[in-house]
């Protein structure tokens, strides 16, 4: 069954008197629990998709759906529950919170929700992801390896259904990187979570289920892992 | 080699941190330049020339006739041809509409041909002043003709003579602003003097009389020959030189306060431009540690920045320049009523100069240390991981002792008063140090805090943000409100004491200068009810056989053992007094002479039961030993001497009464029409009329202090300002994250303004509680008057600061809030 869709999606950046077409009609199809990783070089274009595919971007011209809901048109506050319920992001720059600690940050979605038992819920997450020392110590306190972890377990507190990864491993050395990436699988398979992963790495790409090369803003090919 | 185009990249890159410290220079030019240049022109216009202020060379000033010897001297001196004198005597009198139906307390001024011997005395006709005073007329002030419905040519009644008015006076050279008066001038000619019989002996009357010496270059040897034939009398012989002004120590206690205010606004405009550089050069990290790793010296860094500093500046300059421009039109209204319509308010060039030399001083001072810590950047910044070190070093320690060193000096030359100037930085010192303290201790209290609310916990979360500059901004604030709500409570309480509230059956119309054989029938007219209080008018010479230096005495700012006093003799207490000090009053068993003393004598020098003062009365020393010292249980203006004799001491000395009474205010105009006529050398003061007039010049110079300590609220808000800014990237940060997972814009909005409203409403309740105290001891120990919190008013000044700094607060992250999730993240990505 279709989760995410787009039909005809093109995104252009302007830079000066330049118009940079970054994405060019774009259409794809995502199922739902399947994990899919976009690959490209630098300056394929493919984050941007992400983006529009989150919804945290409008394409120029096309449509994208999430579950039959066309959200291209809808405002920022009317994309705010699915950002919180639907959606869930990791990033390669982690983006916690500094002011809060580990527990408070992966606990703040579930806050938001009003969900009453979200601390049980964090901790449990954090003490799954190897965190439960660590949850009273602030981002600057955590290594890069503990600061994705956390960013995973507020990825998944309010049981998205699909997660969102741009370059997740990006600032991470190759043990760390690996460790992250096997943890966002297991939890991934675990909840039959949609995974969409951006990533320029090979490697990572053969353990997906589908694979969207992006070139110049094109799919220039999308094929299935056996 | 200067690069240009790296200074201009700099400033281009951080509009918002440029513009607030342009902004808090701007703000204390225009501080420095509008006080500098209200002296300037005060001074000028008013003060410059002190002789016509004195309209003399040499002023001889008696409270009674000059003695003998001292008068010989005049005559000599006069025979000889080396001065000119004329006298004029100035007292209060009630004057009154012939048919006797109106009556006016009026300050009259007699005088002898002559006056001025410099200055003119403008009158409405035009005409000169000898030609219209002559015997038989008066020159009055408009004011008089509107209060008594009289105009030119009609006839008022004056002590036992009647005068017509002759004219109208425009201005008077050495009165040049009236609003000391209780009453509208009369001038009346010497030759009309005997005739009023106003002048005779124990009436309350200053007896001047004014020298123009022929030769300027014996000024001082005629003064000193004057000063010697007046001996020790109180007979005060000062050269237009020395002579203390009334005018000129009222301008020079306003510009006291206000130089107090523009120094505490200069410093915190300075702390703005420091923390607004720190943010500034903060952002520019990782492109500082870029240039050291590309091989740039420190000294190249500095002097860019410095570079940067000086033009903004400079700007800052200008623009406060054209601020004070813009202010001088708007002074001439705050002002009115305390300056003359003449003096013409204008920025001095003097004064501008002065303060573009301090301003850059101040930016100087201010700025050294920021700069001074770009040392301190390695190259290894570019990877983020540096980690501050502790901020007080050897380097900051010097330059704070610079700092307080420059705004000691500061302080000493414009109050031009070493031991005020101390006891201001002292003052200064306390109030920053007990926000300090307060402040932090406020923040630990929030720390640990978890509300329920959501909003309201990112809210205090975001207090403590790093780099958030949570503490220096409610110090700042609340010093700066401390200060405002001090002026105001204090202002409230003065209001209640002497204006708003006369204890019901307090008096509320003092009589003076009553003569004893008048007495019983004048206390017939008032009825039971009203105090009698003897009066006989005597000087301190000598506390413990120490003489009293006179001189030394009257340049002190508060009340003084120089002046003349009003003693009287009584064997009780009054009924709001008690003694504090000694068994009762006067002891019964001592043979010696006893006076007691109130506790306000007390604290102009130290004296206690059995030491003892020596006094000059009418001429005679008399030494008395203090029985007691007594204190007053009740503020406001009831009655009360500060040395009492017993009866027996003074009951035979030459002596005036002095009467008080509680008058139905119906009645005080015919009461006072009655005793005019019947007492034409008695003078009725309505109280509830002088404390009106006292309380509207109250206000008015409330309204000039706090005008100008706005300054420093203002130089508050930019710190708010500039802290916002600087946490800026941290905040679109966070407004980012909360939008990512899922917060609307309201939340966002809302954990925004929490955050604004929880530093405002810190920084208002500790000045709040800064202020009670301060207030509180002002009141009482300073004003010595009671105090009255006024809880209600001061909740007002809380909420209406918190409101201030949630608005400003806002009102800069409005376009924080509007940043779009996606273009900070494609920021990110690209970094």
């Amino acid at each position: 069954m279709t989760i995410l869709q787009t039909r005809g999606v093109a995104k252009n950046y302007r830079i000066g008197n330049r118009e940079i077409k970054v994405l060019d009609e774009i259409s794809l199809e995502v199922a739902r629990g399947e994990f899919l990783v976009v690959k490209g070089e630098s300056g394929s274009g493919k984050s941007t998709l992400l983006t529009i595919l989150s919804g945290l971007d409008r394409p120029d011209q096309g449509r994208v759906f999430i579950e039959d809901l066309d959200i291209t048109d809808l405002n920022e506050d009317a994309l705010a529950p699915l950002r919180n319920t639907t959606f869930g992001f990791v990033f390669q720059s982690f983006h916690l919170v500094p002011s809060l600690t580990a527990l408070e940050n992966v606990m703040f979605p579930a806050e938001l929700r009003g969900d009453p038992d979200a601390r049980g819920k964090a901790e449990a997450l954090l003490g799954r992801t190897g965190l439960a020392a660590r949850m009273s110590n602030f981002p600057h306190q955590l290594s890069g390896g503990e600061k994705q972890r956390c960013a995973i377990c507020r990825a998944l507190i309010n049981d998205p259904r699909i997660i969102f990864a741009d370059e997740p491993t990006g600032n991470l050395d190759s043990i760390n990187g690996a460790a992250v990436l096997q943890l966002l699988l297991e939890l991934q398979r675990e909840r039959g979570t949609t995974l969409i992963l951006v990533t320029h790495s090979p490697e990572i790409a053969q353990s997906a289920d589908r694979v969207v090369t992006l070139k110049d803003g094109r799919v220039v090919s999308d094929q299935t892992n056996g | 080699m200067v690069n240009l185009r790296f200074i201009g990249r700099q400033m281009s890159g951080a509009k918002s941190q440029c513009s607030v410290f342009v902004l808090c220079v701007a703000l204390s030019m225009i501080t420095l330049v509008s006080l500098g240049s209200f002296r300037q022109s005060v001074e000028s216009s008013l003060l410059r020339d002190a002789r016509s202020l004195h309209a003399a060379d040499i002023i001889i000033h008696a409270h009674a006739e000059p003695p003998a010897p001292l008068q010989s001297a005049v005559a000599d001196l006069e025979r000889g041809g080396e001065i000119k004198s004329a006298r004029f005597w100035e007292f209060y009198s009630v004057v009154q509409k012939e048919g006797g139906e109106d009556s006016l307390l009026s300050n009259l001024k007699v005088v002898e041909p002559g006056y001025p011997f410099y200055g003119k005395v403008l009158l409405a006709s035009g005409r000169p002043f000898r030609e219209q005073l002559t015997p038989g007329s008066l020159i009055v002030d408009q004011a008089l003709l509107d209060r008594l419905r009289i105009g030119v040519g009609d006839k008022l009644r004056v002590g036992q003579a009647t005068l017509t008015v002759r004219d109208v006076l425009l201005q008077e050279p050495d009165r040049p602003v009236n609003f000391f008066a209780l009453g509208p001038r009369v001038f009346v000619s010497a030759a009309d003097r005997e005739a009023l019989g106003l002048t005779g002996r124990g009436s309350r009357v200053d007896h001047v009389t004014l020298i123009k010496v022929k030769a300027p270059k014996d000024l001082r040897k005629t003064a000193a020959v004057l000063r010697a034939a007046a001996g020790d009398s109180r007979v005060r012989v000062e050269t237009y030189r020395n002579a203390g002004s009334r005018v000129k120590r009222f301008f020079d206690n306003l510009l006291f306060f206000l130089n107090l205010s523009g120094i505490f606004t200069l410093l915190l405009s300075g702390f703005g431009i420091q923390s607004t550089l720190f943010a500034l050069l903060k952002e520019q990290e990782r492109t500082i540690a870029v240039m050291k790793a590309l091989g740039a010296r420190s000294r190249f860094i500095i002097g860019h920045f410095l570079g940067v500093t000086l033009i903004l500046g400079f700007i800052g300059t200008m623009i406060g320049l054209a601020g004070s421009l813009a202010l001088q039109s708007f002074l001439p209204t705050l002002f009115s009523g305390l300056i003359p319509a003449q003096v013409t308010l204008k920025v001095s060039p003097f004064a501008v100069a002065q303060g573009m030399l301090i301003g850059l001083l101040v930016v100087l001072l201010f700025t050294a240390l920021p700069l001074y810590r770009l040392k301190e950047v390695k190259p290894r910044a570019i990877f983020g991981k540096e980690e501050s070190g502790s901020i007080w070093n050897r380097a900051t320690w010097i330059i704070a002792g610079a700092g307080a060193l420059f705004f000691l000096s500061m302080v000493l030359i414009r109050l031009r008063d070493l031991k005020t100037g101390l006891y201001f930085m002292l003052a200064l010192t306390l109030l920053i140090l007990a926000a300090y303290l307060l402040a932090r201790l406020t923040l630990r209290m929030l720390r640990g805090r978890e509300p329920e609310s959501l909003p309201l916990r990112q809210a205090l979360k975001g207090l403590f943000r790093p780099h958030n500059a949570s503490l220096s901004i409610i110090v700042t604030l609340s010093a700066a409100l401390a200060v405002i709500f001090s002026i105001t409570l204090v202002e409230k309480n003065l209001d209640a004491s002497f204006i708003d509230s006369f204890p019901p059956g307090a008096p509320n119309v003092f009589f003076i200068d009553i003569q004893p054989g008048q007495k019983e029938e004048f206390a017939r007219m008032l009825g039971p009810g009203a105090g009698h209080y003897p009066i006989v008018r005597g000087t301190v010479s000598a506390v413990n056989g120490t003489p009293i230096d006179p001189e030394q005495e009257r340049r002190s700012r508060g009340d003084n053992l120089g002046r003349e006093f009003n003693l009287t003799y009584r064997d009780r207490l009054l009924s709001d007094e008690r003694l504090i000090s000694g068994a009762s009053l006067f002891r019964g068993d001592s043979p010696e002479t006893q006076v007691s003393v109130l506790d306000t004598v007390v604290k102009m020098r130290k004296m206690k039961v059995g030491d003892t003062i020596t006094f000059r009365i009418q001429g005679v020393p008399v030494t008395a030993r203090i029985s007691s010292v007594r204190t007053r249980t009740s503020g406001g203006l009831t009655p009360y001497f500060y040395f009492v004799f017993p009866q027996a001491v003074l009951s035979d000395a030459p002596h005036t009464v002095f009467s008080a009474a509680r008058i139905e205010k119906e009645r005080i105009s015919d009461l006072q029409n009655r005793i005019v006529a019947r007492f034409p050398n008695v003078s009725v003061i309505d109280l509830t009329e002088t404390v009106t007039v006292f309380g509207r010049i109250m206000a008015r110079l409330s309204t000039i202090v706090r005008f100008f300590t706005s300054f420093s609220i203002a130089a508050g808000v930019l710190i708010v300002v500039s802290s916002i800014f600087a946490t800026r990237h941290a905040r679109i940060r966070e407004a980012v994250f909360f939008t990512m997972l899922g917060a609307k814009k309201r939340f966002v909005f809302v954990v925004f303004a929490a955050e604004n409203l929880l530093l405002g409403l810190a920084s208002g309740i500790i000045a709040l509680f800064i202020s009670q105290v301060g207030s509180l001891i002002i009141c009482r120990r300073a004003l010595d008057m009671s105090y009255h919190p006024y809880l209600g008013e001061s909740l007002l000044l809380v909420l209406a600061t918190t409101l201030l700094v949630m608005l400003v607060g806002l009102a800069i992250s409005i376009p924080i809030l509007r940043q779009k999730p996606v273009v900070f993240l494609r920021e990110q990505t690209d970094e």
